[in-house]
């Protein structure tokens, strides 16, 4: 029960709204500080996966300068795009989704993304052509700017194939992304802006393209191994 | 447009959190402050009491509001019970007669004409000085009125309003508003602290029957009489205070069909009540009240609707996104679902959880000062859940009628 004089409760405290305000800009604060930390961690780990990524690209292409054709088998065996690219694939499709992320940092991180797999789909290729394999690869171009409705069910669709198929190739590129040896690539390729763009042994197909289309179009994702498990390898969700 | 969306939203979050810290600061103000809340005690001089319970259509609830009435904790020659039948077609009349062996009670009956009316009815017929209600669905701890009363030894306190809880809750919708009384225990007392309780609900809100009386006694006040009377009694500088441990239950509705319907009738009441008494919003005249109290209840009202919208314009784009992305891929949504990513860090999301760890706080305090318990009712996290989606609906409608002005019935 209050014991204070008449009107006195009501009568504004000034300090109180003051302090009030304090703390909720104090806690505001803290949120957006903390909502940054999270997202600088999930940059940090990006970073981190790619640079081992980086030492495995490495790696390999020194082995394979170092040892001579009967090594062959060790090398296609071992997965050149490693499990742990496909899945930067997905936290910087999450970090792209997010307001207040770093953009230099996502773009940076991204550029350096797309080079990985350029150096990886080289190094296929060269292993492909000493040690007379048959790779299975997609080259896939997209667009986030608003202008490929399509580009979102497509880069599902790839996902779930490389999901099906952990030895498919899935390599997804952003078409606006500066990045020199991806505007070359795609010269090379001679790729339009008419995205959703697959390049399929060598043959570019525009338009949304199906799990039933890509079967066709790629007869040998039949030999290739089904995954065991659905969750076998983290597929490539480009948008 | 998105952003603008979400620099709204941004803005709303932050005002309503700040009304909560500024709940809790000004608490804890009072708590270890110089504005030491001192315990109810014994009033010296007991004042004389009446309490009208207004019926109608009551036969079967009437009987048990009487009972707690007569097993009230204060002196027999003090206490007057007037039981008004407000026109009622049933047996009320009767049932109520029964109790008249004992001589605290008197029993009458008039033309029905809303609950307003019966309690002017009654002020008319007593010469008491405290005047209070127990609506016949509400039941009163035996120790309540005589914590009450002591509150009145400030001559301006022109009101006391007490503890409200939910009386047995039974079905889900009960418990959900088993935990929403328990945050407005909080709520009430909190804004007794700042001198701005403007509501005084029907269950066992007691009144000096002299305040009444200099400012005209109950008016229909948009079928919400206790609103309209808080509002009118702080307009003319009376202060309201609260006993949180003068405990009432009352009976609350089952359904969400019925909820709703009491819940427009209220949220209809105070859009129409601020908007007679639209003077006192912003003027520092009215001080908290008006300054903060008032606006930050209009602004709630406006949130609600405004987040409901918000929520489920996405809901209803996601679900339309997952479906033509099902049709065009043949994917499950649920293949692609990750849990590590729907823990979302986002700073709007962080500002949500911080609001609704604020609001858990807010709950245990209301239990804390009306029961002494320390953990907030087992109900809370589907009060949390549920809640904030079902408000709005009530909002809505009430904010619908309001502006076509259709008037709200009792029942």
């Amino acid at each position: 029960m209050d014991n204070e004089t008449p009107g006195e409760a009501r009568k504004a405290r000034w300090l109180t709204y003051v302090i009030a305000f304090g703390i909720t800009t104090i806690i505001f604060g803290t949120a957006l500080y903390v909502s940054n930390y999270f997202n600088d961690v999930r940059a940090a780990e990006i970073r981190a996966a790619q640079d081992n990524i980086s030492i495995d690209i490495l790696s390999i292409e020194t082995q394979f300068d170092l040892l001579a054709e009967q090594s062959c088998r060790d090398i296609s065996e071992s997965s050149v795009l490693s499990t742990e690219l496909r899945s930067i694939a997905e936290r910087l499709s999450y970090l792209e989704s997010q307001t207040g992320v770093n953009v230099e940092e996502l773009t940076s991180l991204k550029r350096y993304y797309s080079l990985l797999q350029i150096k990886d789909l080289l190094l296929m290729q060269r292993v492909s052509e000493k040690c007379r394999l048959n790779p299975v690869f997609i080259l896939y171009f997209y667009s986030n700017e608003g202008d490929c409705e399509a580009c979102e069910d497509q880069g599902d669709i790839l996902t779930e194939l490389s999901r099906s198929y952990p030895q498919l190739r899935v390599y997804s590129f952003d078409y606006n992304l500066s990045v020199s040896p991806l505007r070359t690539l795609i010269n090379i390729n001679n790729i339009e802006k008419d995205l959703p763009a697959l390049v399929i042994k060598e043959e570019v197909y525009y338009g949304f393209r199906s799990v039933d289309d890509i079967k066709q179009i790629l007869p040998e994702l039949a030999t290739l191994q089904m995954a065991t498990s659905t969750r076998a390898a983290t597929g490539t969700k480009a948008r | 447009m998105a952003e603008a969306g979400t620099f709204i939203t941004l803005g709303l979050l932050f005002l309503a959190f700040y009304f909560e810290v500024f709940l809790l600061v000004s608490f804890l103000e009072r708590q270890f402050g110089l504005r030491t809340a001192a315990p109810a005690k014994k009033p010296v001089v007991f004042p004389k009491v009446a309490i009208v319970v207004p019926c109608f259509n009551e036969e079967r609830t009437v009987g048990k509001s009487l009972l707690s009435l007569l097993a009230l904790a204060y002196p027999k020659e003090k206490l007057e019970i007037l039981v008004i039948d407000d026109g009622s077609t049933d047996d009320t009349y009767e049932t109520a007669l029964r109790y008249t062996n004992d001589p605290r009670v008197r029993v009458f009956r008039k033309e029905n004409g809303g609950k307003h009316t019966a309690l002017n009815f009654a002020l008319a017929r007593t010469d008491a000085e405290l005047i209070g209600c127990l609506d016949a669905d509400s039941m009163v701890d035996q120790h309540a009125l005589e914590r009450i009363a002591s509150g009145f030894e400030n001559p301006r306190v022109a009101a006391v309003t007490p503890g409200i809880h939910v009386d047995a809750p039974r079905t889900l919708i009960q418990h959900l508003q088993y935990v929403e009384y328990r945050l407005s225990v909080f709520n009430r007392y909190a804004f007794a602290g700042l001198g701005s309780i403007f509501i005084t609900p029907g269950p066992f809100s007691i009144f000096r029957a002299s305040a009444i009386r200099d400012i005209g006694g109950w008016r229909h006040g948009h079928s919400t009489e206790d609103m309209e009377l808080g509002l009118r009694l702080q307009s003319a500088g009376w202060t309201i205070t609260n006993d949180p441990l003068a405990t009432v239950y009352t009976k609350t509705p089952e359904s969400l069909r019925t909820l709703i319907r009491q819940r427009v009738r209220w949220s209809y009441g105070f859009l129409k009540n601020v908007f007679d008494y639209r003077h006192m919003i912003g003027n520092p005249k009215y001080g908290n009240l008006g300054l903060i109290i008032l606006p930050a209840a209009l602004v709630s009202f406006g949130a609600g609707l405004y987040f409901a919208g918000r929520f489920f314009f996405y809901l209803i784009r996601s679900a339309a996104d997952t479906t033509s992305h099902y049709l065009a891929t043949g994917i499950e949504p649920w293949q692609s679902f990750d849990p590590l990513f729907a823990l979302n860090t986002s700073f709007l999301w962080i500002t949500v959880y911080a609001t609704v760890a604020m609001t858990v706080v807010l709950i245990s305090l209301g239990t804390y000062l009306s029961t002494g318990k320390r953990y907030p009712p087992v109900a809370t996290p589907l009060f949390l859940a549920l809640y904030s989606f079902i408000v709005p609906l009530w909002l809505g409608i009430a904010l619908v009628r309001a502006v076509l002005n259709t008037g709200v019935r009792w029942r």
